[in-house]
């Protein structure tokens, strides 16, 4: 449909020179109208990521007595940033933070899929069990993680039904447990924003037009076929967009993790957030913690700027 | 299709339907909207179960086969292309959907690309092609798995009017050249009379008639296709037929009479086309002109007599009186339809 614009190549000469310049004309106009408003947003959205910047090239404290616009006082350099690389600290948060996400995202993502493969159909219920399913998503995520800081207590819920299956008192210690207490926390995490996942796919599964799909029975193929070759592409967008915000989101995971274990035992639980939480709690070396906070705004900017490459080729 | 019914709820959307469809015949059912013409259509693919009566393909049963097994091309209203997909990959969608050897698929792909003038875009995305593409496209994808009925669902209804009639000469062609049973669901009289073997005329569940083009537009069954037929559609005037000396007569009251060929005594509804209107200053009919509508070719005049309102269409050339004033015609006896004024079926 767009052709029609430009199977009239002649239209565009209809403006004279004049009307051209009127138009540029306006546009000046325009922006100093719009400037000062232009420049208050910019000012909002960046002043604290340039205050970021500022700081982590300091060795500033609050603590330090001196005011954080004269931190300069206390320049280091790039030298927060060589620490940071060299911490195992961070490095091993980050890359449990990004087995969190490798393990949450995926489970979300099918559960999330498999649910809206379920409620895209009419069956009697629907309704109900539909509000069901979107509770989790509301409940405050501290209240979360206290409801399942109890679940997995060793003599919670959890171990009391494992006891009825295996017949004799299951005592596993699962939040003191290194291994067993990032399993309960990222449990936490999948009960909680599954039904994200599953109310944005959803959403996109209804959106796939009925007469392709019907086109493609009257054509012989089976539903597997049908769901690989007609709904799943035609949901990519969508898909994109539910597995960025979870990432995203799983990213910066705080809440449930720190009230289940506090990062611990040890550090076994210590995600990214937890780690910086700590480190300006415990240590108050805010230098230091601007530069984690710019390492993983970068980090996610490398990872948004990918979905958004990846939603621009889908919409093509 | 024998005694087909279908019921939602108390509403009956088809009743006792007969109707049988010929191989490489090109039906068309025409009526307006809600008459049940696409509820027939989607009981043929089976996307709806009848209430009562039998489907058969080539003497099969088909009631309770699945759509997937019935071997039903379907056209749909807007194609349904798979636009996420390369031209080629929504011809070898069937024929992959039902596991034909790879080989096969590309031959027969490529034969249908060629016959239907796709093979220069097979590659491209099937998104963005033009309507009259994506209609070949439609066509060929239901083709390919050479499906025993092609079902069409007002496919030249998202078309603008100036190309509707290049889509319509192609998609007649396309059926030849196939030798492919169509049925092609309109409320577009004028599709129907351009590419049909034969019309179904249906209203409100029922199937009024069935016949040729012609046929429908020259024997109407009953008033409302005699209505519905044609544009403008057929006049009907209340008369009473009488006998008289000079022969049976049908007078028409205020608008005068008119000499009849034959006929019974009674109540009738007198029906003559617009086009069979002839000027006449003798004639025995006499109608005020309220409106004159010079469009081009022809010219409508839209005339009144008492509780009588009638059209008539003359060609340019002819002299027509002005608004407001009288107008004399004749209807030739052979161009007469009567219909039964109570029951409003043809006499």
């Amino acid at each position: 449909m767009t052709d029609m614009t430009s199977t009239h190549p002649g239209a565009a000469d209809l403006h004279t020179d004049t009307a051209l310049h009127e138009g540029a004309e306006e546009k000046r106009l325009g922006l100093w109208l719009t400037l000062p408003a232009q420049l208050l947003v910019l000012f909002i959205a960046l002043f604290p990521i340039l205050m970021q910047i500022y700081i982590s090239l300091t060795d500033w404290s609050p603590l330090d007595g001196i005011p954080w616009y004269r931190a300069y006082e206390l320049w280091i350099g790039l030298l927060n940033y060589a620490d940071l690389a060299s911490d195992p600290r961070f490095w091993s948060a980050l890359w449990r933070t990004c087995i969190v996400m490798a393990i949450c995202v995926p489970v979300q993502f099918l559960l999330g899929l498999g649910l809206a493969i379920l409620f895209v159909d009419d069956f009697r219920g629907k309704r109900v069990l539909y509000s069901t399913i979107l509770v989790p998503m509301m409940v405050v995520p501290a209240v979360a993680g206290y409801m399942f800081f109890m679940l997995f207590q060793s003599g919670g819920p959890v171990n009391d039904i494992l006891s009825m299956f295996a017949g004799r008192p299951v005592t596993i210690a699962w939040l003191s447990d290194p291994d067993l207490a990032l399993f309960a926390t990222i449990v936490s995490d999948i009960w909680q924003w599954t039904p994200l996942m599953f109310l944005i796919l959803l959403a996109g599964m209804v959106s796939v037009p009925q007469d392709q799909q019907m086109a493609a029975v009257l054509l012989g193929a089976s539903w597997t076929r049908r769901f690989f070759t007609i709904v799943l592409p035609r949901m990519k967008t969508i898909i994109i967009i539910a597995v960025a915000i979870r990432v995203i989101e799983n990213f910066k995971v705080f809440d449930n993790f720190y009230i289940m274990t506090g990062g611990g035992p040890g550090v076994a639980t210590e995600t990214i957030s937890i780690y910086i939480y700590k480190v300006t709690q415990q240590e108050l070396i805010w230098g230091y913690v601007a530069a984690i906070a710019l390492a993983i705004l970068i980090v996610l900017s490398i990872v948004s700027a990918l979905a958004i490459k990846k939603l621009r080729g889908a919409q093509q | 299709m024998q005694n087909l019914g279908k019921r939602f709820g108390d509403f009956t959307a088809l009743a006792d339907m007969d109707l049988t469809i010929g191989s490489g015949e090109f039906v068309a059912l025409l009526g307006p909207s809600g008459c049940g013409k696409s509820t027939t259509m989607n009981m043929i693919a089976g996307m709806l179960d009848p209430t009562h009566g039998d489907i058969s393909f080539d003497g099969r049963n088909m009631n309770g086969v699945p759509m997937a097994k019935r071997g039903v091309g379907f056209v749909f209203q807007n194609y349904a292309i798979f636009t996420h997909m390369t031209v080629r990959d929504n011809l070898a969608y069937g024929l992959k959907s039902q596991r034909v050897p790879r080989a096969e698929i590309t031959r027969r792909v490529s034969e249908i690309a060629e016959l239907l003038q796709l093979t220069p875009m097979l590659d491209r995305r099937a998104a963005g092609l033009s309507v009259n593409i994506l209609q070949r496209l439609a066509i060929g994808r239901s083709a390919v798995v050479e499906p025993a009925i092609f079902l069409l669902d007002e496919p030249l209804s998202n078309v603008d009017a100036a190309f509707r009639a290049v889509m319509r000469a192609e998609l007649k062609s396309l059926q030849r050249q196939f030798k492919q049973t169509m049925v092609y669901v309109t409320h577009d009289q004028l599709e129907a009379m351009t590419m049909a073997d034969r019309i179904a005329v249906m209203d409100h569940g029922k199937l009024l008639q069935v016949g040729t083009p012609l046929d429908v537009y020259n024997h109407p069954a009953d008033t409302f296709v005699a209505r519905f037929i044609g544009a403008p559609g057929m006049n009907l005037l209340r008369g009473r037929v009488t006998g008289a000396d000079t022969g049976l007569t049908v007078d028409l009251g205020a608008a005068g009479h008119c000499p009849l060929r034959a006929g019974q005594g009674g109540d009738v509804l007198f029906g003559f086309r617009p086009e069979q209107v002839h000027p006449d200053p003798a004639g025995p009919m006499e109608m005020t002109v309220t409106t004159v509508e010079r469009i081009g070719a022809r010219t409508i005049l839209h005339l009144a007599a008492g509780d009588h309102s009638a059209k008539a269409v003359l060609d340019s050339e002819t002299p027509v009186p002005d608004q407001g004033e009288q107008f004399r015609f004749a209807v030739t006896p052979d161009d007469v339809r009567l219909f039964d004024a109570a029951t409003e079926r043809a006499l």
